[in-house]
């Protein structure tokens, strides 16, 4: 299904090679200073977080899936498998954040060669991270496509989360500038899943050598993000399908 | 006359049919200016006051985006095969092919009104002459833009070969522009044997249009009527183009 969407993933790639070849070069060059007084070299911290984006991003499109079934009468032939609906939902979220690892596949080698490796058993750590939060994003994303019934309001609704899940995160500047513009917005990056995945993948892969937080705190975070959107995910989804109420 | 405003008021109708994709897309907007870049000002300070910076070139971002949407409605149309209906409608191909690069421009314009007045809001006003240069230069760059996303859209009748394109123009003209940073440190990158982008954006209209506006409300750069003649050179090759190409592709279908 997730090939189906080959244009939306040329259209990813591009926007993650100008993210990376333009935006993160340039940007890099105007925060030299504050990079450089926050001990992070601003082009690999940069790069580690449009990373992260991207997983983001390829993890919502199973969102888009849900409304295609509703919409093509899949739904029905969904309940007709001898599977409970909340394996059903499971194997969705699970298999959401798996393709979507499968896209980012071979963007994190490329990724990979430009930070390098310093730890393998870090870069582990992280990835086992990474699988949690892309289960995650695809769990939240399932459920705020279920609970909806217009694609169109949750099209709408994924933008903005976007702006701001993404922009409220440390995927694109340290906690302590956030910290600087408003902490308010520190507070809430402290809260966001963006945070832990893209500073767990920074850890891993060398570009921080200190966390705000222990890895192990990381993994807890993202662990309870999966838990939770995919247990929400699964009431949600029972009893949307409930009495045909997708229609 | 009275033919190219019924199909800006056409455009327009269809364009409100959008309002909540609308209030998103501007809620983005403001989402870059007041988080994005109120921390790249912390990361920049002695270098840029990056929110200052910023502001105008968000206006320019966002007149970008809503008087491309033209192209998306033109390729749904030709997908559609609406263009048939429209092309009985009691008006000369040429009329039709200007409300439509037009009204695309005129859509633009209104969606960064409240953008542009949050500049005026943040950054002072501009006199009148220069307000007036200000809405000349963004209105020719409205319709230059609303031009390539028809010449785009009516090239194909593939909507995820319009999307990718789209992408293509978007990330070109948005990150090789001084939108989001100065061109003193865009022209940094000719070191890194990046000479071709650095060019483009010094003649990219996205540059010399965000420029501007910040020439008049920031005081640099210095306005230059190149800036100006920049846009228009814009405005008329690619309303040309797209009133050529709308005309003529259309009749070939």
């Amino acid at each position: 299904m997730f090939m189906r969407y080959k244009f939306m993933l040329i259209m990813r790639g591009i926007w993650f090679v100008s993210q990376v070849a333009l935006f993160g070069l340039v940007v890099g060059k105007m925060v030299e200073a504050a990079a450089t007084a926050a001990g992070i070299n601003y082009f690999q911290y940069y790069v580690a977080g449009v990373t992260i984006i991207t997983l983001y991003s390829t993890s919502m499109f199973i969102g888009y899936d849900i409304f295609e079934e509703a919409e093509h009468g899949v739904f029905e032939y969904l309940l007709t498998l001898p599977v409970s609906r909340r394996e059903l939902v499971l194997g969705r979220s699970i298999g959401g954040g798996l393709r979507s690892f499968i896209y980012v596949g071979p963007l994190l080698i490329i990724v990979l060669m430009l930070l390098g490796l310093s730890n393998p058993l870090h870069f582990l750590v992280a990835l086992s991270g990474l699988f949690l939060f892309a289960f995650g994003v695809s769990g939240m994303s399932i459920t705020i496509a279920v609970a909806m019934k217009s694609g169109d309001k949750y099209d709408i609704l994924i933008g903005v989360l976007d702006a701001l899940i993404v922009r409220l995160s440390t995927t694109m500047y340290p906690t302590i500038y956030l910290q600087q513009a408003m902490p308010a917005y520190a507070t809430i990056a402290n809260f966001n899943p963006l945070t832990y995945a893209s500073d767990l993948f920074r850890w891993g892969t060398g570009v921080e050598g200190t966390l705000q937080f222990t890895p192990l705190i990381g993994l807890l975070a993202l662990f309870v993000f999966f838990f939770s959107f995919t247990f929400v995910g699964v009431v949600f989804y029972e009893r949307r399908l409930e009495g045909g109420s997708w229609q | 006359m009275r033919q190219i405003l019924h199909v800006i008021e056409y455009d327009f109708r269809n364009f409100f049919r959008y309002r909540w994709f609308i209030i998103a897309l501007l809620a983005m907007n403001f989402a870059d200016l007041f988080i994005s870049a109120i921390v790249f000002s912390q990361m920049t300070r002695g270098v840029v006051d990056y929110f200052r910076f910023f502001a105008p070139g968000l206006a320019v971002i966002g007149l970008f985006a809503s008087a491309f949407m033209i192209g998306r409605e033109v390729n749904m149309e030709v997908r559609r095969e609406v263009h048939h209906y429209l092309l009985s409608l009691p008006m000369t191909r040429t009329e039709l092919a200007i409300g439509r690069v037009l009204a695309g421009g005129l859509r633009g314009m209104l969606y960064m009104t409240p953008l542009l007045i949050t500049n005026f809001a943040l950054l002072g006003l501009p006199t009148l002459p220069e307000l007036l240069v200000i809405l000349l230069a963004l209105f020719l760059l409205a319709v230059g833009i609303s031009g390539v996303s028809i010449s785009i859209a009516v090239s194909t009748t593939s909507f995820e070969k319009f999307v990718t394109a789209r992408g293509v123009v978007y990330y070109m003209f948005f990150f090789c522009s001084s939108v989001f940073y100065p061109m003193a440190i865009i022209q940094t990158l000719e070191t890194r044997g990046l000479a071709p982008l650095v060019r483009f954006a010094e003649i990219n209209p996205l540059t010399n249009g965000s420029d501007l506006i910040r020439s008049f409300l920031l005081g640099s750069p210095v306005f230059s009527p190149l800036m100006l003649l920049d846009v228009a050179i814009f405005c008329a090759i690619f309303s040309l183009l797209a009133t050529f190409a709308y005309a003529k592709i259309l009749m070939r279908r």
